[in-house]
């Protein structure tokens, strides 16, 4: 029986994001969808992803062109609900080995608009997890994505390409494991309500970051973000007496002096016991003395820093893309070899059953007839030396078998064993 | 055969060396993992040729300076692989690897020959002395290698650069808390070193305490890590300025162990004249 890897669908690359959205699958109707892919006579197998940047259709299928075809009137009917037409052009195809490598590609963010991001590996999962509930899921799609987040976590660790940062954020949430052993223990105080202030603290607290407080010259607008974060907000008169408590400080106000400067740091650092700080300067103009930086245990980021390393990270980033396509590369030769020993499993075990049948079927007939007289050790002694002949004779044709699948011709091995032996399946 | 097995402990240190650069270079886990464990099989066939020395002779291999060489070799390999099993510290390995591999070669280096140990040197104050005051002195090799890491890491963060090379270096106040740790754990086992010393500095010179250059030197280190540590645990010191003190403590200590007391000649020192 013939099954093929097919993957049909469309990315940011290919289709606009008006279109992206009409054939994005909900996740109140994914089961639905999946059932309904499944209930199709040429699909055997199914995995739907769909995420703001791709909508993909994973399936196993025997016939490739019934299958494809099949999907895209799929795809059209979930387009054709939302009324869209000529979702043709924006599609693309895969099969066998060009899938597998697409699906590994995709798992190891190296498909992604921002190359190496890490969410992608999670709502793959997530899709996956969806339709193995859906019941959607069998032998080879199992393997298949199980192996799609091992390469993603070899990619990650083996790779620069998701630890270097890109982003300001990301950049001082690097930065500030750079110096702090725990983010979780740490303390953030977050000064003036800017946006990209914001936008950094969100980042520390996803990346655990506890505790927050927050200050602003109006109170209310304090109290505003301090809610949006669960953090304390504090009066912007009484910030200051809270400074030793906190381990990182963001600074994001558009006030015209300098809100910290160097000696005011450096009796905090006392205080502190010399207990490392990190600040990050997002104001404009800038918020806090860059002496503070000349401080031993202060680090003074501003945000043309952090915007220059992550420059740097993004240029180092294609190097490392290449290595990730490597990695990649030895993964789909390992996966489609074990899909390869898939399809002689079977003949193996069959051509064995064939061989012992007619093992017994000799045995017993000797043993009833011109052998009758042997004593029992001798039957036993008879039995194992016909049983030592087959695993001998065996042994040879199946460690071909399996080697064969590493190379292209292994079908026309099978098919000639079969045929040999008249294994056909009955 | 013991010489045999030092060799081999050698060639193993140098590969596990070999793997421990690639990781920093490559950055690939799996050298993280496969490193530590050459350095535990070099450790293995070390702790072998000790013991096939000690049922040979009877005695420690501490007699000669080789052979101290090599039994410090082989406790601060042991304190490693200890740290390396809580902390998961790859990169230490960096340090400890290479120190690893250049001490026993050195250790080849110096004359063998089988001395006999004169019988007033019998005594179970050495075995002590010497393997308290190498423990202590091994910690503190390893709170070397963490401050080296600080300062390299605490530098490039200062100077706002990412080199490569540091990927995977821990964070400063990891590497601050693993000096500390070191401190706490070489210090008193330094201290223990000294005393014993001085015990059988005064059952076999009639004096336990003679300004003798090794004694003096000691002393130094002892001084400068006691006021480390009080500086610690009182005033607040830490980061940059421990990873420096340390730094000079331990080339101090290091600095005399490996010049053999040629430079100022001492009773003590390698040969027992």
């Amino acid at each position: 029986m013939e099954r093929e890897i097919i993957i049909v669908g469309l990315n940011h690359r290919t289709a606009p994001v008006e279109v992206r959205e009409k054939v994005a699958f909900d996740s109140s109707v994914l089961g639905g969808s999946l059932r309904r892919l499944c209930s199709l006579p040429s699909i055997q197998e199914s995995v739907i992803l769909s995420t703001c940047n791709r909508v993909e259709v994973v399936v196993v299928a025997a016939d490739e062109q019934t299958a494809v075809r099949d999907i895209k009137n799929f795809l059209a009917e979930q387009e054709c609900a939302q009324g869209l037409g000529g979702l043709d052009r924006h599609l693309y195809v895969h099969s066998a080995e060009a899938a597998v490598r697409h699906l590994f590609r995709v798992a190891a963010s190296l498909d992604s608009m921002v190359v190496g991001e890490p969410q992608i590996l999670g709502q793959i999962k997530h899709y996956y997890v969806a339709a193995h509930e859906a019941g959607a899921v069998g032998t080879i799609l199992h393997r298949l994505f199980h192996r799609s987040f091992s390469v993603a976590k070899r990619v990650r660790t083996e790779t620069g390409i998701a630890s270097r940062a890109v982003s300001v954020s990301s950049v001082a949430v690097d930065r500030a494991r750079r110096i702090f052993e725990r983010l979780e223990e740490k303390t953030v105080m977050l000064i003036g309500a800017g946006k990209m202030g914001a936008l950094v603290a969100r980042h520390l607290q996803r990346s655990g970051v506890s505790s927050l407080m927050v200050t602003n010259r109006t109170f209310e607008r304090a109290v505003e973000v301090a809610g949006q974060f669960r953090g304390n907000p504090i009066r912007f008169e009484e910030y200051p007496r809270y400074l030793k408590l906190a381990d990182l400080v963001v600074g994001c106000t558009a006030s015209p002096e300098v809100l910290l400067r160097r000696e005011a740091v450096e009796q905090i650092l006392k205080e502190r016991k010399q207990k490392p700080m990190f600040f990050i300067d997002l104001g404009d103009p800038r918020n806090f003395d860059p002496a503070v930086h000349e401080l031993d245990n202060a680090y003074l980021y501003n945000i043309d820093d952090l915007e220059g390393v992550a420059r740097e990270n993004l240029k180092g980033r294609v190097g490392e893309v290449h290595k990730a396509e490597e990695i990649v590369g030895e993964e789909v030769t390992a996966f489609l070899h074990w899909l390869g020993s898939l399809e002689q499993v079977p003949t193996i075990v069959a051509l064995r059953q064939k061989l012992e049948e007619i093992r017994k079927r000799e045995l017993e007939k000797s043993l009833g007839t011109s052998l009758k007289e042997l004593s029992e050790r001798e039957r036993q002694a008879l039995e194992d030396m016909t049983s030592a002949m087959i695993s001998k004779i065996l042994h040879s044709p199946i460690t071909h078998l399996k080697r064969q699948s590493e190379e292209q011709d292994e079908a026309r091995y099978v098919d000639a064993l079969k045929k040999l032996f008249d294994l056909e399946e009955k | 055969m013991e010489i045999t097995l030092l060799k081999v402990t050698a060639v193993v240190y140098l590969l596990a060396t070999a793997s421990f650069i690639v990781y920093v270079v490559l950055l690939k886990e799996f050298f993280a993992r496969l490193s530590p464990v050459i350095l535990l099989a070099g450790f293995i066939i070390h702790t072998s040729a000790l013991g096939v020395h000690f049922v040979q002779t009877g005695y420690p291999a501490i007699m000669q300076f080789r052979e101290a060489l090599s039994f410090y070799t082989w406790l601060m390999v042991g304190i490693y692989l200890l740290v390396q099993l809580r902390y998961r510290l790859a990169v230490l390995g960096c340090f400890i690897g290479p120190l690893a591999f250049i001490m026993s070669l050195a250790a080849f280096a110096f004359a063998a020959g089988r001395e006999e140990i004169p019988p007033a040197l019998k005594t179970y104050w050495l075995p002590l002395h010497v393997t308290l005051a190498f423990l202590g002195n091994a910690v503190f090799a390893l709170a070397f290698g963490v401050s080296l890491m600080y300062l390299l890491q605490e530098y490039q963060l200062k100077s706002k650069k990412v080199p490569k090379l540091y990927e995977r270096f821990p964070s400063l106040e990891t590497l601050d808390r693993l000096n500390y740790l070191f401190l706490v754990w070489g210090f008193p086992l330094m201290t223990l070193g000294i005393v014993t010393g001085s015990m059988w500095a005064g059952i076999q010179w009639g004096k336990y305490w003679s300004w003798d250059p090794r004694q003096i030197s000691s002393a130094i280190t002892w001084v400068l890590y006691g006021t480390l540590l009080q500086g610690r645990i009182a005033g607040g010191w830490r980061g940059k300025k421990a990873a420096l003190l340390t730094i000079i403590g331990f080339a101090v200590v290091l600095g005399y162990f490996l010049s053999g007391g040629a430079l100022f000649p001492s009773r003590h020192a390698g040969r027992f004249e």
